[in-house]
């Protein structure tokens, strides 16, 4: 740094010169730490930083007017280099709202954050020098802070390729494990409902089996392997895998090493439409688990997965067709009656009256794969009713001020949103107040707007008071909401964090009301 | 050693808490692991964590880390580790540093406090053995008899000490000589993991094929809810010596038996479950106790500190099990006489610098045998 800054003093002369290529380079350093932090949430994925960068400098009207000076400062830079400090004092503080460590999800300087990290801030500098030897250091370095998002994301370009090849080394570990303990591998996706069913499965099992079920955020290659890895005792009879996915060919690749004897489709929905763009999409990614499977289960309720247990019967494969509505037809079913769950097996029933907090179609999933790997009916029938709790999905509590809490902070799906607003409703008492508070659903590409309006008419219909978290989808929320003629009247209630709403619903709240927390984001989003 | 080199070695030892491992008691070993690791440091030791992980890998770790960094798996920082026997024995790191063979790690004895499967069985400290690294707790013979329940009581009854009936229970077994209802364990497992409370023969023997924690071998005793548990810690070194005696509570309204829950979950361990200590006895029972303890402790091989479980109705006593490894090393008993964690395991750190497992070694073979011996072939022949 010493070397440029003399160069840099030496074309403008003078303090004015140190101090633009300083703040530029203070403004870059707190930048990357925003950014590097965002692209670290997003799983590194190439385009995470810029996305997010465009959502937070678009949100706030402040953050607005700062991306417009900052742009303004830059161009004038090129005439009068004191000018710079418009735009790194805006990358320096900006986007407000975005914060530096990040509280919900902290930075953590993990080997391959400090790998990207380095590439980044190598690309940093190149850029200063660049500036720096063609006579246009100010512009160029102001240049620089601004486009350190684009930077980040050019840096996980640049860094995959040897995580892929670090990554390759943990799964051929991973490799050699499976086969030697060659534990039974029940492989479980879909867009939601995935950890829930894993969790359930690993409980039906447990009686009768030894089970290691992978740890919640390991549904990826690098995560699936560790869990291996770190998890696969010798003696282990079944693991049970979950599998995320954002594009073709990941879910085939986790299958060539790590081939499913059961493979579970929990549910198609619009998630993470941001990356696939279309449900077909999803569908044809989702269904890559099926391939080298002996044994599919399948929520038939969707006629696309109804097809898909066409297709696999079709190829020979054992299919288990399992619904979450009460089915003569398929193998097994888990409805909801007003004595709790009934579960059928091919028309017998097996359970009656579970009052059991968890989606039927999960249910009727883990019940399936039990069957399949030879618990008996009875055992499974024992095991239901004492199914663990799967925490923040729509899990009831009384607050201590007397009013009814529905916690389904971890809900993001539409599907599920709607369920969540529907036992909002049920479980109000008579004559008390609902609530809703959200931040809206994310990761629904182009029909995110369109969701979160539904979502908040919705909401709006069963005369919930709306209380908007957050900026991210603020604008839809209030639009569904005010659109639908909320009876009361009222309007969407705004506010800036998680902190605040709960702080409000305290405030506002007594016995006999409810209120529903339903889904939450991080603290990178706006 | 003269007494101040022994103090001077002792004081300077780099101890290595091993804790974790491939058991049904890996959590609970982490909790008993950091403590032991904490309290060691605040002693001002030389501490190093070996975390043992589930699947078999051995990890070095902070001595300073908390339960919550295990809750993925391997926690961040750690340094795998490979137990190398033969030449350049020990515990070495997997990773070469420049190009060159890495060395072993340097460590004087490795406190243990592996729970429940490798590591209270014998066989983690059979490798120790092997390898010429120096350990606290039983030696491997101790700790595979008192993991096998079977050769336990056996033992114990040997000595005229009172235990249940306990018979061993497998597929083909048709009769058993005691009335039911019946409590089922595995015959090898430190815990309360895996055992069942049955009607009748029949309904054992069904769960033999279901339960996996039963495959390994399967005891079958009297189930009697008339009897109640009292625990009491034995130490070997410097001389026999007994804690108080606890009574452990259990949690209102649960299970048939003292359940992992009751001990474990909710707390830090078994050093917060619900107890009462020390136990409010008949002078007679607790004068029992105390002497069976002792009795056991001599012909078990106590050596670190040992948890023995006995049962009772109030009058008659039984002995039930003996934990080599013990949750949380019993600190928590030693009340009266009160025993510092520190001063324990500086005891349990001492006897295996000045009192180690008997080395393995080859005297007699001296080639007489070879010498007179024809060819194989003859032999066969």
């Amino acid at each position: 740094m010493q070397f440029q800054m003399q160069i840099a003093v030496t074309q403008h002369g003078g303090t004015v010169g140190w101090a633009v290529g300083g703040a530029c380079i203070f403004a870059t350093a707190l930048g990357g730490l925003r950014w590097l932090r965002v692209a670290q949430r997003e799983h590194y994925l190439p385009d995470s930083a810029s996305r997010f960068a465009l959502r937070w400098w678009g949100t706030a009207a402040l953050n607005q007017m700062g991306v417009v000076l900052a742009l303004a400062g830059l161009v004038l830079a090129s005439r009068w280099p004191g000018v710079a400090f418009a735009p790194a004092a805006v990358v320096a503080f900006g986007p407000l709202g975005l914060g530096l460590r990040g509280t919900t999800s902290p930075l953590r300087w993990t080997r391959r954050l400090r790998t990207l990290a380095a590439v980044w801030a190598t690309i940093q500098v190149a850029v200063v020098l660049v500036g720096v030897f063609t006579g246009f250091a100010a512009v160029i370095c102001a240049a620089g802070a601004l486009a350190v998002p684009a930077i980040v994301d050019a840096s996980c370009v640049v860094t995959a390729p040897l995580e892929t090849r670090l990554a390759d080394r943990y799964v051929k570990r991973a490799r050699a494990r499976l086969e030697k303990v060659k534990p039974k591998v029940v492989a479980i996706t879909g867009s939601f409902g995935k950890t829930s069913t894993k969790g359930y499965v690993a409980h039906l099992l447990s009686g009768s089996a030894v089970v290691v079920a992978s740890p919640a955020s390991f549904n990826n290659r690098a995560g699936l392997a560790k869990a291996v890895n770190e998890h696969l005792g010798p003696g282990t009879d079944v693991f049970v895998a979950e599998m995320g996915t954002y594009g073709a060919g990941e879910i085939a690749e986790l299958c060539s090493w790590m081939t499913p004897d059961v493979a579970v489709i929990t549910a198609i929905g619009p998630v993470h439409l941001e990356r696939f763009r279309d449900e077909q999409k999803i569908v044809d990614a989702k269904a890559e688990i099926l391939v080298d499977a002996g044994c599919c289960v399948l929520v038939v309720d969707d006629p696309r997965l109804a097809q898909l247990a066409e297709r696999a019967e079709r190829g020979g494969k054992r299919v288990w067709r399992v619904s979450g509505q009460s089915s003569s037809s398929a193998d097994v079913s888990v409805a909801e009656t007003p004595e709790g769950l009934e579960v059928l097996v091919r028309g017998e029933p097996v359970a009656r009256g579970l009052s059991l907090n968890a989606r039927p179609g999960n249910v009727a999933c883990a019940v399936a794969v039990a069957l399949e790997l030879g618990v008996p009916a009875t055992e499974v029938a024992a095991r239901l009713s004492n199914l663990p709790a799967v925490a923040h999905r729509l899990e009831p509590r009384a607050a201590s001020r007397g009013f009814l809490v529905l916690d389904d902070t971890y809900n993001s799906n539409p599907a599920g949103a709607r369920a969540a607003l529907a036992e909002l409703a049920r479980a109000t008492p008579d004559g008390g107040r609902r609530v809703v508070v959200t931040p809206g659903m994310v990761e629904l590409g182009a029909r995110q707007a369109k969701e979160n309006e539904l979502f908040a008419g919705e909401a709006a219909e069963i005369s919930a008071q709306l209380v908007v978290v957050r900026r991210t989808n603020r604008r839809a929320l209030v639009k569904g909401f005010i659109g639908a003629g909320h009876r009361a009247g009222t309007v969407p209630v705004l506010q800036r964090s998680r902190e605040a709403a709960v702080r409000w619903v305290a405030e506002h709240l007594g016995p006999g009301d409810a209120v529903l927390y339903e889904n939450d984001l991080p603290d990178h989003y706006p | 050693m003269s007494p101040d080199a022994a103090v001077a070695a002792r004081v300077a030892a780099r101890v290595a808490v091993a804790f974790g491992g491939p058991s049904p008691e890996h959590d609970v070993s982490i909790l008993t692991g950091l403590q032991a690791a904490r309290e060691l440091l605040r002693d001002g030791r030389d501490v190093t964590g070996l975390y043992w992980s589930k699947s078999g890998v051995f990890h070095k770790v902070s001595a300073t880390l908390e339960a919550a960094d295990f809750l993925e798996g391997v926690p961040r920082g750690a340094e795998e580790l490979r137990l190398v026997l033969g030449d350049g024995a020990g515990f070495v790191p997997a990773a070469s540093r420049l190009g060159r063979a890495p060395r072993p790690i340097e460590l004087d004895v490795v406190v243990n406090c592996c729970h429940g499967g490798p590591g209270e069985d014998g066989s983690l400290q059979g490798t120790l053995d092997l390898a010429g690294v120096d350990y606290t707790g039983p030696s491997m013979s101790g700790a595979a008899l008192g993991m096998d329940k079977l050769a336990f009581a056996g033992v114990v009854a040997a000595a005229g000490i009172p235990v249940l009936p306990r018979a061993p229970l497998d597929p083909a077994t048709r009769e058993i000589g005691f009335p039911g209802p019946y409590i089922v364990k595995p015959r090898f497992g430190g815990s309360s993991i895996g055992v069942e409370v049955v009607e009748d023969l029949p309904t054992a023997t069904a769960r033999l094929a279901a339960n996996p924690h039963l495959r390994s071998g399967a005891v079958i005793e009297p189930f009697r809810t008339d009897l109640f548990d009292l625990n009491v810690a034995v130490r070997a070194w410097p001389e026999i010596e007994l804690s108080a005696i606890e009574r452990p509570l259990r949690s209102q309204g649960s299970a048939e038996i003292l359940g992992y829950s009751d001990k474990y979950v909710g707390g830090e361990g078994m050093a917060s479950a619900p107890r009462e200590l020390p136990a409010s006895i008949p002078d007679a029972l607790a004068k029992a106790i105390r002497d069976s303890a002792r009795e056991i402790a001599v012909r078990c091989e106590v050596r670190g500190v040992a948890r023995i479980d006995f049962l009772s109705d109030g009058e008659t006593l039984y002995v039930n099990e003996i934990n080599t490894v013990p949750g949380s090393l019993a600190r928590y008993l030693w009340v009266d006489p009160a025993l510092s964690f520190a001063d324990l395991l500086d005891a349990m750190i001492t006897e295996a610098i000045e009192c180690p497992t008997p080395p393995h070694n080859a005297v007699g073979a001296d080639g007489s045998v070879l010498r007179s011996a024809g060819g194989i072939a003859s032999k066969l022949g």
